[in-house]
């Protein structure tokens, strides 16, 4: 559930979306154009392949499971902000059920 | 009627399978026309951490009692599926073992696989990197490389003349059959074992594909609105392929004649395919065949239950066939045998040729509520009597790789 009205802003760039950026960094193909929570993913020319990449580095990173079907529609991943929502609430659920493993 | 022009032409002597359905063609063909589904819960590897815990594995396949040979039993799963698959395809052509000298030379062995023995390697590294064992298994790289399916049955027959195995992802046996029906057709061969297998279900390779995303955690419904995703297979589909004159004069069965081939890559994506890709492949088979669109019957699709896949197809088929797409029946049996990989070209290529033989298309089972872009007949989930005079199947592979095969009726 989101509740923080501060989620989302650009202003918000915790560590959890400075991360995030830095991974989508690594797979654009110029690293240098700017990315904020609001940019499309469409924008950054991520495609399916590149995202399942993505999702894995996050995974990683976080320690997390992230449930996504590249066959399905999956609106969590329109933009940065939304991944970082997803990944956020991920996070959260993840430490709640105490799985960390 | 003949579409020989001169050249030589290749007919199917014999046919051979080890599916999720079960082992042999019969089994195989009363499966696909009943539509019964072989995907089921992994049995062969835990999957506790896993999401995807589904996969067509074999049903009934113990080597001791398929295989008689001792190297083959010995091997990686993958080579005894290509070798209990040839057993079927050589014992039901007829053909006098073991092959003459003169002719040994002349008989080909094009059999592949996506990934070879990957189940072998997957084994042997546990035990090195995780069990800190000393070294692995003596037969490791034996049976972990990718030609050995082809080596075993080249050794099982005395066939001496090009053997090799083929890599094309899941066009392999299709390219394997393609490539072994030119050979003949050039006359570097009379005739050819051909096709694929494939044994690749394992812990860790169902973590790599997990990581790609692809794949459905409930079912493989290829042009279904609900598709999402495939499901991994594994078996084997060989076909033995021969000159058409050389197996009139010895008698052989003649279920088929395989008439056209075709091969494209996009040339563009490693996992988005194009729509020029594959109808290019099917025209240049129609073309090699001889063929107007019209005259083709039933398409046995690659319909592989992914998003993009099957738009692809069924896009590339319309432009290929015109109105005629509108006549024709097309199915993915992938829906009840699952993605055999490598080998599923091999599967299909013999479920094309019983529909010839049978004058039945198999059904697309899971096919409640079709895909608005998927506006085809694709046969769905009951199969249908119909004269199949000439049949196509498709394989598109990652990489953009795609192989088409069109069988005809034996010649008259």
């Amino acid at each position: 559930m989101d509740t923080d009205p501060e989620r989302g802003r650009e202003s918000d760039m915790d560590d959890v979306a400075t991360k995030i950026i830095e991974i989508l960094r690594k797979n654009m193909k110029d690293p240098s154009k700017a990315v904020t929570l609001e940019t499309p993913l469409s924008e950054l020319e991520i495609e399916s392949l590149d995202l399942a990449v993505i999702v894995f580095d996050i995974e990683d990173t976080f320690g997390i499971e992230i449930p996504y079907n590249a066959n399905e529609e999956v609106e969590a991943f329109a933009t940065v902000g939304s991944v970082v929502d997803r990944v956020k609430s991920i996070i959260a659920e993840t430490k709640a059920s105490g799985a960390a493993a | 009627m003949t579409h020989s022009n001169g050249r030589r032409r290749v007919v199917v002597t014999g046919q051979g399978v080890v599916t999720p359905l079960g082992t042999g063609v019969d089994r195989f063909w009363a499966a696909l026309k009943n539509g019964e589904c072989g995907i089921r819960q992994v049995q062969s590897f835990s999957t506790e951490d896993l999401y995807i815990t589904i996969a067509g594995e074999i049903p009934d396949f113990d080597p001791r009692e398929r295989l008689q040979s001792k190297p083959l039993i010995l091997a990686d799963k993958y080579s005894q599926y290509a070798g209990c698959a040839a057993q079927e395809a050589v014992a039901q052509s007829k053909l006098e073992l073991p092959i003459k000298d003169n002719e040994s030379y002349r008989s080909a062995c094009i059999i592949g696989s996506g990934v070879g023995g990957l189940t072998t390697l997957e084994f042997s590294y546990k035990m090195l990197f995780k069990e800190n064992k000393r070294a692995t298994h003596p037969l490791t790289l034996l049976k972990a490389i990718g030609s050995s399916a082809s080596a075993h049955v080249s050794i099982e027959y005395g066939i001496k003349g090009p053997t090799f195995g083929v890599v094309s992802a899941c066009a392999t046996a299709t390219h394997a059959i393609g490539l072994t029906y030119r050979m003949i057709r050039e006359g570097l061969v009379d005739l050819g074992i051909a096709g694929a297998a494939e044994a690749s279900l394992n812990w860790g390779a169902t973590r790599a594909w997990q990581a790609m995303r692809v794949l459905s955690p409930d079912g493989l419904w290829p042009f279904a609105k609900k598709r999402n995703g495939t499901v991994l297979a594994e078996g084997a589909g060989i076909l033995m392929l021969e000159e058409y004159e050389r197996a009139k004069e010895r008698g052989a069965p003649i279920l088929a004649e395989l008439m056209g081939y075709g091969m494209t890559a996009d040339a563009a994506d490693m996992v988005n395919p194009s729509i020029d890709g594959a109808s290019m492949a099917m025209q240049m088979a129609l073309d090699d065949a001889h063929l107007s669109p019209s005259e083709v019957d039933y398409v046995n699709a690659h319909g592989t239950a992914t998003a993009v896949n099957d738009v692809n197809e069924t896009r590339a088929i319309k432009r290929v066939f015109g109105n005629a797409a509108n006549k024709l029946s097309i199915s993915s049996t992938k829906s009840m045998h699952g993605h055999c990989l490598g080998a599923g070209g091999g599967i299909e290529a013999v479920a094309a040729i019983k529909a010839i033989g049978e004058k039945f298309v198999p059904p697309t089972v899971g096919l409640d509520e079709p895909d608005p872009e998927c506006d085809l007949d694709y046969t769905a989930n009951v199969g249908r009597k119909r004269e199949v005079n000439y049949a196509m199947s498709n394989s598109f592979a990652f990489g953009g790789l795609n192989a088409v095969l069109v069988f005809g009726p034996p010649p008259a």
